[in-house]
């Protein structure tokens, strides 16, 4: 039996562009993003991060803002499996997923990791923004621990030759990196999740790959223990 | 060493010897061959059973809200996502896109949040023409945009239209929160001229069932879960023609060619 022609709002309703529009990555078979040539000249004389900065922010960094944006993304990458992103795409390839869905609920978990963190500092941004009141006092370093990384970062950012005046206020390690992505110019919240949700997926990823599929008996499943009950 | 035990509530769900448990049933004395599909998803929203009455206008909403035509955005997604030959993927991608987002399920929840600012400030003056009015003008005075009405690509909501009907024939039509859309649409449509839309009737007939904004969310998203497995399941068998469109199909608008600063440098 063949189909009457149907007819809806999308066939006489509004008119719609025939074509899709790209403002970032030409199609075709000799890329550029945002104007530069890919193959012919940034992977002769940039550095992948400069590349992704590029994506992000539309312009190539600078020398020192290219340094700085390295160091964060460097400090920003290692996500234990004790952090439930990570820990998800590991249980993912305990399931015997295919690694590639393993993968993908690796980029929802740095994802939605990415975007906890930067709402959880939104108070952090005001202050970015407008310094001239006082430090929010929760953004402060916790521990010795935080001190500890907060001294490693001075240490590599000294070569950059990056200010990022807000360390002097002694943050905690998260406050930390995201002052410094701030001071790299990702000022957005978008950019921002986008930035660290890219530099924390290779260890979700990582981690999942050398998990042993349905290697069920050695993982804690009481880990934590779920208490049921029916208390209302 | 041993470890202090970490512990976590829920009330979700156990794995039991010969018997499991379901927010407080039994799954195979009670559930098993007495509870239907709607009525389990009822209960992982609400933790709690609804009546058949009720079940039966959940399964109206879910029935209503099928317009599953593949051009429209979400479900182009999963479509999109399902050219590349896996089925689940391409349903979870489209689920992704749904919480707070403009479009889809999540307008049922914002939609609730507006009914629930109206009954605040409406009580029981829900009758009392000047009353509404008066109200509704003040809150459309500071709101540009309101969840739950405007009907994109034609002048009203043929969901709606057609849910008004199960609602009139379960004889909800006169609860509170249905009343309340209705009084509350007869000022938007004369000042701003536009309908209500399926995400505010949603939002009426969950919330004269009890439900929360978030559940309002969560349920009609669990609702809407068939369209994107079905575009899943025939994109996945259909290949890979939406893999990669003819480049004459895209126009770019970006930046003209240019020279990095280390190229020229060089």
């Amino acid at each position: 039996m063949s189909t009457p022609e149907l007819d809806g709002p999308l066939e006489n309703g509004a008119a719609f562009p025939s074509r899709l529009t790209a403002r970032v990555v030409t199609p075709g078979p000799q890329p550029r993003v945002h104007g530069y040539d890919v193959e012919g000249d940034l992977a002769r004389h940039y550095q992948p991060s400069d590349l992704l900065f590029l994506l992000l922010m539309g312009e190539l960094p600078t020398t020192t803002v290219s340094r700085g944006f390295s160091v964060a993304l460097m400090f920003l990458a290692p996500v234990s499996v004790a952090h439930a992103s990570t820990h998800a795409a590991v249980v993912a390839r305990l399931c015997g997923t295919p690694a590639v869905s393993a993968f993908g609920v690796a980029a929802i978990g740095a994802a939605e990791h990415a975007r906890a963190l930067v709402e959880e500092h939104t108070e952090l941004f005001a202050w970015l923004r407008a310094p001239r009141v006082a430090f929010p006092e929760r953004f402060r370093a916790r521990d010795e621990a935080d001190l500890a990384t907060l001294s490693r970062l001075e240490q590599a950012l000294e070569p950059t030759g990056l200010a990022v005046p807000g360390l002097a206020q002694r943050p905690s390690r998260d406050a930390a990196l995201l002052m410094l992505l701030f001071a790299v110019g990702l000022k957005r919240r978008e950019r921002l999740e986008a930035a660290i949700m890219l530099a924390r997926l290779p260890s979700g990823i990582a981690e999942a790959l050398v998990e042993r599929p349905t290697n069920f008996g050695n993982y804690p499943i009481n880990l934590p223990r779920f208490a049921y009950t029916e208390s209302p | 060493m041993s470890l202090p035990e970490l512990t976590h509530e829920t009330r979700t769900a156990h794995w039991g010897w010969h018997e499991h448990r379901y927010f407080g049933h039994r799954v195979f004395e009670e559930l098993a061959g007495r509870e239907t599909l709607t009525g389990l998803t009822v209960l992982s929203v609400l933790g709690r059973r609804l009546t058949s009455d009720a079940c039966a206008v959940v399964d109206d909403v879910a029935c209503t809200l099928t317009l599953a035509d593949p051009r429209i955005w979400p479900l182009k997604l999963t479509r999109l996502i399902s050219a590349y030959g896996s089925t689940l993927p391409a349903a979870a991608a489209g689920l992704l896109s749904e919480e707070d987002a403009r479009i889809g399920p999540w307008t049922g929840a914002k939609s609730a949040e507006v009914l629930l600012a109206f009954d605040a400030a409406i009580g029981s003056g829900v009758d009392e023409a000047d009353v509404v009015r008066g109200v509704v003008k003040a809150y459309l005075d500071d709101h540009r945009f309101v969840w739950g009405f405007g009907t994109p690509f034609r002048g009203e909501d043929e969901r709606l239209v057609a849910f008004r009907t199960c609602i009139q024939r379960r004889g909800r039509e006169s609860l509170r929160f249905w009343r309340l859309m209705d009084a509350v649409s007869s000022v938007v449509r004369e000042v701003r001229g536009t309908e209500p839309n399926m995400g505010i009737a949603v939002a009426a007939a969950f919330l004269d069932l009890g439900l929360t904004t978030h559940q309002v969310g969560s349920l009609s998203s669990a609702l809407m879960q068939h369209m994107f497995l079905a575009h899943a399941v025939e994109g996945s068998a259909q290949g890979a023609s939406l893999r990669e469109l003819p480049a004459t199909y895209v126009d770019f608008i970006g930046q003209a060619p240019r020279s990095s600063p280390r190229a020229s440098g060089a």
